[in-house]
């Protein structure tokens, strides 16, 4: 139940996050082609420059156009400048377009680890790593090491190895692995109790490291913040 | 005999004038950078506006310019006046 409304939770939020860098490269987009076009034709100068040489037939003079010419060139020139700026306005558009995307982009992460915390906050304890050191007799659930017998350290393995193939093992299955006989001539019961050895150890073990804490020649205390404890 | 002839020949002379003095002034342009110039040119057979536009658009082209407007058409009596306006461009189109 929980997982359908995680899965559909997470396409909602996909759903969101295209949304909102389709409408970040879309809002950008209009402004790029409304700024490009408000931007004065590089030309514009010139065209003014030849409708003043045009309409003014007293305009004639040697010197007058020469003025005429020279301002029509310091137009020339501001245009060059003109194009520089289309340039830097492009290069901040993109600029812009990438920190709203990326900044999206986090919130939505944001808000998917917020909720991954607080599932892991109910859950208690959430399995990152599983790593079985023969040698040690040891296995490491996240950081905490329990130590365990031989006997529960092989259940662990067989069911370890189990998972990773995406099987599940009878009790009959087990005990068969272990013993290196065939299923049918196991009994389910051994498997069982092997399994509930393992959970006793292991067990036993998470509980005092997670639960119920012992300090050293002092006593015992749960290892659990006091603000959360409520009776009723 | 001698006046008569003489005033044949001013006679001559002016209609030969009235009929070849038509001349126009017009303004053109060159692009990037733009360039402007002011001009008299003499206007070859029918003496209107019209005429001026068509046969400078095509002489003005070869050169690279773009014909803009034509003022008018005036006589020769309008010469002097517009030599020091046009310039370079007096007459050579």
């Amino acid at each position: 139940m929980s997982f359908t409304s995680a899965t559909e939770s997470r396409e909602i939020g996909n759903r969101i996050v295209v949304a909102g860098i389709a409408a970040i490269v879309l809002v950008l987009g209009v402004t790029a082609v409304l700024l490009f076009m408000s931007l004065p034709d590089a030309n514009a100068f010139n065209m003014r420059v030849e409708r003043l040489f045009v309409e003014n037939d007293t305009l004639t003079g040697n010197a007058e156009i020469k003025l005429l010419e020279i301002l029509a060139q310091s137009g020339t020139a501001f245009s060059d400048t003109l194009a520089s700026y289309r340039f830097v306005i492009f290069v901040l558009l993109i600029f812009a377009t990438a920190l709203l995307v990326t900044a999206v982009a986090f919130l939505v992460m944001l808000i998917a680890l917020n909720r991954r915390m607080g599932r892991i906050e109910r859950q208690g304890i959430e399995v990152n790593s599983l790593l079985i050191s023969r040698d040690q007799k040891s296995v490491y659930l996240n950081d905490f090491e329990f130590k365990l017998t031989d006997a529960a350290l092989e259940t662990l393995s067989v069911l370890a190895e189990a998972r990773m193939d995406d099987e599940v093992l009878s009790g009959a299955e087990i005990e068969g692995v272990i013993s290196g006989r065939d299923p049918s001539d196991c009994d389910e019961a051994a498997g069982a109790t092997r399994i509930k050895r393992l959970r006793d150890t292991l067990g036993n073990q998470l509980v005092s490291e997670l639960l119920i804490k012992n300090i050293a020649r002092k006593g015992y205390m749960l290892a659990i913040d006091k603000n959360v404890i409520k009776m009723v | 005999m001698k006046l008569f002839s003489f005033s044949f020949l001013i006679f001559c002379l002016s209609a030969t004038f009235a009929q070849a003095a038509c001349y126009a002034d017009y303004k053109a342009k060159q692009d990037n950078p733009l360039r402007l110039h002011y001009g008299v040119t003499e206007v070859r057979g029918d003496c209107s506006v019209a005429t001026a536009e068509a046969q400078l658009r095509d002489s003005l082209a070869h050169d690279g310019w773009q014909l803009l407007n034509v003022l008018g058409v005036f006589d020769e009596s309008g010469l002097e006046e517009r030599r020091d306006s046009a310039g370079e461009f007096y007459l050579r189109y």
